[in-house]
């Protein structure tokens, strides 16, 4: 899978995607807080699901639609029995709550994750694309 | 219907390219063609900004916090948020509702959109 994670705070880690795979889910995500969600990939945090529960655990993706993969994961259920997970995935409805961390700089982090989404758009029309036929008419 | 990410943080950014012209004001940002009539329901929130607010949510949840960033989904971001959960214990023998609420703060959280019923400045106890 290809990364553009050269921005990842843990670089040591396997390399995640952090493309989209469709225009649509770049476009949905772009104008919308999921970015935010996106930049904390990596990060530790808890997620307060909408059935009581929690989980807290690394972040390794998220997608517009507020779907989460976490890894190393502590889930709480609602009676508060603790189970230890490796791989939890998350649907985007099921979420209530994400405790961002304190440390994080919110601004920064939404522009990062603008600034990857305009990078790999304007990807394609660097240099002009395609010269089979002329676009000035 | 515009799509658009709101927040309060200082630092000027522009969702898409054609929006580099907007002016950032002086401690609010908007990332949209600047206007600043009130001109649909969210643009009332957007008053809001850096304001502490009152959220209602769905399950007898409630939030009090400060409002740093919105979208049109009502996702928030909250920061100093007081969670109150309120549930209704029936006592067994004389039927008496026993209202309890819970509360927790968190420094700073996400909330996600569908969630939420309500949002209005901070309730005035009287």
């Amino acid at each position: 899978m290809e990364s553009e994670g050269t921005e990842s705070p843990l670089s040591g880690l396997v390399p995640v995607a952090e493309v989209f795979n469709s225009i649509r889910e770049r476009t949905i995500a772009e104008n919308s807080m999921v970015v935010l969600l996106q930049g904390l990939q990596g990060e530790v945090t808890t997620v307060d699901l909408r059935n009581e529960s929690t989980a807290r655990g690394r972040v390794v993706n998220v997608d517009a639609f507020m779907n989460i993969r976490l890894e190393d994961v502590l889930y709480r259920d609602r009676r508060g029995k603790l189970t230890r997970l490796q791989d939890l995935f998350i649907t985007g409805r099921n979420v209530r709550y994400v405790h961002i961390p304190d440390h994080m700089d919110i601004m920064k982090t939404i522009q990062s994750q603008l600034a990857k989404i305009h990078r790999v758009r304007n990807f394609a029309s660097h240099g002009g694309g395609r010269k089979e036929y002329s676009k000035k008419k | 219907m515009k799509s658009r990410v709101f927040t309060d943080l200082a630092t000027p950014v522009s969702v898409k390219p054609h929006d580099a012209d907007s002016k950032p004001m002086a401690d609010e940002v908007e990332q949209q063609p600047s206007t600043n009539t009130v001109e649909e329901p969210l643009d009332l929130i957007r008053l809001s900004l850096d304001e502490r607010i009152y959220v209602k949510m769905r399950n007898d949840r409630e939030l009090r916090g400060r409002l740093h960033a919105y979208d049109q989904h009502l996702n928030m971001i909250l920061g100093d948020v007081e969670e109150t959960v309120t549930t209704v214990e029936i006592d067994e023998e004389t039927y008496e509702e026993l209202y309890k609420s819970t509360k927790r703060n968190i420094p700073m959280l996400f909330v996600r959109g569908d969630g939420v019923v309500l949002v209005a400045p901070p309730l005035r106890v009287g």
